[in-house]
C-alpha cells in the first residue's frame, strides 16, 4: 500500500484517495445505515410489536366465528314448542345482478318466500354491493336455490350464515314461550332464559391455501358452547287441545278474554297454561301487544265464588263447621249498613255447609265465616298462596293483593270470604285450589322441568318446589266431598262440568270485574270454574277462567263444560281409569 | 521399560539366538487399511434421500387429509342441515293442529269417554259414552264480524217453480241456498 502510495503523494493535502479516509468514509457509512436498522427494529419492536405481529399473521389466516346452537324449548316428551335451524340469508352484489335484475327477481320469487316488487330495486341499488334479498332461509333451500341461479348464468348472489329459529306449533303455547327478534330474544322463555339458551360462541382461526386449511400452521380454536334445551313441564297436545277449548268457549260466549291451566295434583307441574287471545309465535309482529304475555300470570281479577273453597277449607281445618252444619240463609244480609245478596232469589233457606258450596250462597259463606277468629281468615288464605307471586318464570307477572291486616274491616272480611275485595292471578287460584285436592298440601306450582335461572336471577323449576300442609287432610277431603255437590245433576250450580263415569269435584265463580278506566266494578264479569277429578283422588286440576262473557252466562254454564271437555281429554290421555266408588251424598239442605 | 530389557539382553547369555530373535517382543508396523467409501456415501444419501422423500410424501399425505377434512366438515355441514330440515318439516306434518284438521276432513271425531276394563278382577269402570260430531273441536278462530255495510242481509227471491221442494232439498248441503244466520245468542242464566 504504502508503495503504491507514494507517487500520488502530491495529492496528500485533499486527503482524497487516502485508504484511511475512505476506510473511515466506509465505516461512517456503513454505522449510518445501521443507525437506520436500529431505530426501524425500535420502532417495530419497541413501540407496537403486537399489531405488527398480527399483520403479518393476518396475511393467508383466516378468523371465523363458530356460532352456538340456540338452545330448544321442549315439552314434558322432548317436543319441540322452539328450535333452532341452520339457516341462510340470500344476499346480492348489485353491481354484477344489476343487468339481469328482473329474471333474478322473478327467479327468487318462484323459489322462495320473497316479494318480486320488494327485491327488484335491492337488486340494482347503485353503488352497494351488498344486499340482503331474504333472511332466515333454511339452510339446504338456500343452498339449492343459489347453485341454481349459478347454474342459469345469475351472478352475484351469495349465502351468509342466518339462523332460524323455527315454532313449529305456531300459535301452542306462544304466551310462554314468546319469540325471538332478528338479533335478541324479545318475549317470554326466550328472553326470560336467555342466557341458557344462547350459549356462548366460539372462534377459530387458521392458516388457508387455495382454500383448504394448511395442515402444519398456525391454528387456534376457541370451541363454541352450545346453549341448553329448556325443558317445560307443558304437554305440547294438551295444551293444543285446551287452547282450542278456549278459544271456543271465548267466541262462543262473546267474551274478551280467558285463560285455562292444567295442573299435575301431586307434583304441581302445569301441563297446560293456555290463554286467548293468543299470538302466532311464528308471526309475532301482526298480533297485538297485550296479547303477547299471559295473562293467566299478567292479569289479576277478583275470583269470586271459586274462593269459597278455600273459606270452607279453612273452617272445617279449624273446627269451626263440619260439612253438615246447619246454616239458616235469610233473603238477605244487612252488615254494617250494606246488603249482601245471593245470586238467586230465595226465601228464608235451610242449608248445610255442603249446600252453601253447592248452590254457591253469599250470606251462607258470611255466616259460616263469622266463625273465624279475627285474622284467621286471612292467615289461612296466605297460607294457600294468595297475594304472593308464584314466581314460575313468566314475565311480568302480578301478584294480586290479599288485603292487609290493618285495612281488614268486618266489611272486607265478609266480602273476601266469597271472594271479592281480593285479586288474584289463575296459576295462583289454581295452585290454592290444587291444595285441597292434594290433601290440604300445598305445591308450588312449576312451569320449567329441572331448574333454571331467569334474567332477574331466580332460581325456578320442579327442583325447587316446596310443599307445606295448609289445612288437615281431613278438613280437605271433606271439602272435595262438598265441591263434588256442585257438580250434581239436580242440585248443583254446574252439572255442565260433570265428566261421565268420574266423579269431579268442582266450584263455579261468576264475579263482578273491575273496570280499567272507572276502577269500580262496571257491570262486566269475570265467570270461572275450577275443580278437580277423580274427586276422591285427584289426578289433575284444571281452572278456567272467562273474562266478560256476553251472552249471559255465568261459571256453570261458559265455563264448566271447558272444564269438563279438558278434564276428560286430560283423563283419557293419561289414562286414568274411574274409582268406581259411589258419589258424595251430603245432604244440602235441613 | 526399554532399559531393563536391555539390561536382560546383556545379561543372559547369547543362546539359542535365533529363537530367541523369533521370539522378542517388538512394535509392528500399524496397518492402514482403508475402509470402503462407497456404501457408506450410499448409505448416507438413502438416508437423506430416504427422509427428504418420506417427508414430502408425509406432507403431501397431510395436504390430501386437509383437503379431505375441508370436504367432509362440509357435507357433515350440509347434511346436518338436511336433518334440521327434514326435521323441521316433521314437526310441521307433527302439529296437533294439523294432524287434527286431517283427522276431521276423513270424518274422525274426537273420542268419548272410555270404559276402563279391570284385569285382576274383570270390574268394567266408567260409562263409555259414543263420539259423536257434537264432540268436535272447532279448529279455526270465528273469522271477525263484518259491519253491517259490508255483509247485509241476502236477499231472497221466493220462486214457486215445478222440480223437488224446499224440504226435498234439506240434507243436500247448502248449494245455492242462501244462509240464514240466527240473529239472537243463546242466554243462559246466571248461575251464582
Amino acid at each position: 500500500m504504502r508503495t503504491s502510495a507514494r507517487p500520488t503523494s502530491r495529492l496528500r493535502g485533499t486527503m482524497r484517495g487516502s485508504p484511511l479516509f475512505r476506510l473511515r468514509l466506509g465505516f461512517m457509512v456503513i454505522a449510518l445505515v445501521l443507525s437506520v436498522f436500529g431505530a426501524r427494529l425500535v420502532q417495530l419492536q419497541g413501540v407496537d410489536p403486537k399489531a405488527y405481529a398480527e399483520m403479518a399473521a393476518a396475511t393467508g389466516t383466516v378468523e371465523v366465528s363458530l356460532p352456538a346452537k340456540r338452545g330448544d324449548i321442549l315439552d314434558r316428551n322432548g317436543e319441540p314448542f322452539a328450535r333452532s335451524v341452520e339457516g341462510l340469508m340470500v344476499v346480492a352484489d348489485p353491481l354484477l345482478t344489476a343487468d339481469q335484475a328482473p329474471e333474478i327477481a322473478k327467479f327468487l320469487a318462484n323459489r322462495l318466500a320473497v316479494d318480486y316488487f320488494a327485491i327488484l330495486p335491492r337488486l340494482r341499488e347503485e353503488g352497494s354491493r351488498f344486499e340482503y334479498l331474504a333472511r332466515r332461509v333454511p339452510s339446504t333451500l338456500a343452498t339449492k336455490v343459489v347453485a341454481e341461479a349459478e347454474e342459469r348464468g345469475f351472478e352475484g348472489l351469495d349465502t351468509r350464515r342466518d339462523p332460524v329459529r323455527d315454532y313449529p306449533a305456531d300459535d301452542v303455547g306462544a304466551n310462554l314461550v314468546g319469540f325471538v327478534g332478528t338479533d335478541e330474544a324479545l318475549a317470554g322463555f326466550e328472553r326470560t332464559f336467555d342466557a341458557q339458551l344462547a350459549g356462548t360462541d366460539g372462534s377459530a382461526r387458521y392458516q388457508v391455501g387455495g382454500g383448504n386449511r394448511i395442515p402444519l400452521g398456525e391454528s387456534t380454536i376457541v370451541a363454541s358452547r352450545d346453549g341448553e334445551d329448556l325443558r317445560t313441564t307443558l304437554d305440547l297436545d294438551l295444551q293444543w287441545y285446551t287452547q282450542r277449548v278456549l278459544r271456543q268457549t271465548v267466541e262462543d260466549a262473546g267474551a274478551e278474554s280467558g285463560f285455562a291451566v292444567v295442573l299435575d295434583t301431586k307434583t304441581g307441574e302445569i301441563l297446560s297454561l293456555a290463554d286467548h287471545p293468543t299470538f302466532d309465535a311464528s308471526n309475532p309482529l301482526v298480533a297485538e301487544k297485550e296479547d303477547l304475555g299471559s295473562r293467566a300470570l299478567n292479569d289479576v281479577y277478583e275470583p269470586g265464588s271459586v274462593e269459597k273453597v278455600l273459606t270452607a277449607a279453612g273452617l272445617l281445618d279449624a273446627g269451626k263447621v263440619t260439612p253438615r252444619t246447619r246454616i239458616v240463609v235469610k233473603p238477605e244480609l244487612r252488615r254494617d249498613g250494606r246488603t249482601i245478596g245471593d245470586w238467586f232469589d230465595h226465601g228464608v233457606l235451610h242449608l248445610t255447609m255442603a249446600g252453601v258450596i253447592a248452590k254457591s250462597s253469599n250470606i251462607g259463606t258470611v255466616r259460616a265465616a263469622d266463625e273465624f277468629g279475627r285474622g284467621q281468615l286471612r292467615r289461612y288464605l296466605t297460607r294457600f298462596g294468595l297475594g304472593e307471586a308464584t314466581d314460575i318464570g313468566v314475565r311480568g307477572e302480578s301478584a294480586g293483593i290479599l288485603p292487609p291486616q290493618s285495612l281488614w274491616s268486618r266489611l272486607v272480611g265478609d266480602r273476601v270470604a266469597f271472594g271479592q275485595s281480593l285479586s288474584v292471578n289463575a296459576v295462583q287460584l289454581a295452585a290454592a285450589i290444587n291444595a285441597v285436592a292434594n290433601g290440604g298440601v300445598r305445591v308450588d306450582p312449576s312451569l320449567i322441568s329441572g331448574s333454571a335461572t331467569t334474567d332477574d336471577g331466580t332460581v325456578v323449576g320442579t327442583d325447587e318446589t316446596t310443599t307445606r300442609r295448609v289445612v288437615s287432610r281431613k278438613a280437605a277431603y271433606q271439602t272435595a266431598m262438598m265441591m263434588e255437590r256442585v257438580t250434581d245433576p239436580d242440585e248443583g250450580t254446574a252439572p255442565a262440568a260433570a265428566v261421565p263415569g268420574y266423579r269431579v269435584a268442582g266450584k263455579t265463580g261468576t264475579a263482578q270485574r273491575v273496570g280499567a278506566e272507572c276502577g269500580c266494578y262496571d257491570g262486566t264479569f269475570t265467570v270461572s270454574f275450577a275443580g278437580f277429578a277423580p274427586a276422591d283422588d285427584p289426578r289433575f286440576t284444571i281452572y278456567v277462567v272467562v273474562q266478560d262473557p256476553t251472552n249471559g252466562g255465568g261459571g256453570g254454564s261458559v265455563a264448566g263444560p271447558a272444564f269438563a271437555k279438558i278434564m276428560g281429554y286430560a283423563l283419557r290421555r293419561y289414562a286414568v281409569p274411574p274409582t268406581g266408588t259411589k258419589p258424595s251424598q251430603l245432604p244440602l239442605e235441613w | 521399560m526399554s532399559i531393563p530389557a536391555a539390561q536382560l539382553r546383556t545379561r543372559v547369555p547369547r543362546i539359542a539366538e535365533a529363537a530367541v530373535e523369533r521370539a522378542r517382543l517388538r512394535v509392528v508396523p500399524r496397518r492402514r487399511t482403508k475402509a470402503a467409501r462407497v456404501p457408506f456415501v450410499a448409505l448416507v444419501s438413502l438416508l437423506l434421500l430416504g427422509g427428504v422423500i418420506g417427508l414430502l410424501l408425509f406432507n403431501t399425505s397431510m395436504q390430501q387429509a386437509a383437503f379431505a377434512t375441508t370436504a367432509l366438515e362440509q357435507q357433515a355441514g350440509t347434511l346436518a342441515a338436511r336433518q334440521q330440515t327434514l326435521e323441521m318439516e316433521l314437526d310441521v306434518l307433527r302439529n296437533p293442529q294439523r294432524v287434527a284438521e286431517r283427522a276431521q276432513a276423513m270424518g274422525m271425531v274426537p273420542s268419548g269417554t272410555p270404559a276402563y276394563l279391570l284385569l285382576a278382577n274383570g270390574k268394567v269402570l266408567g260409562e263409555p259414552t259414543p263420539a259423536t260430531p257434537e264432540n268436535n273441536l272447532r279448529l279455526h278462530a270465528r273469522p271477525p264480524v263484518k259491519p253491517a255495510v259490508l255483509d247485509p242481509d241476502p236477499i231472497v227471491n221466493q220462486v214457486v217453480a215445478e222440480g223437488p221442494t224446499a224440504a226435498a232439498l234439506t240434507g243436500r248441503g247448502n248449494e245455492g241456498r242462501p244462509v240464514i244466520r240466527d240473529a239472537g245468542r243463546d242466554t243462559a242464566t246466571r248461575d251464582d
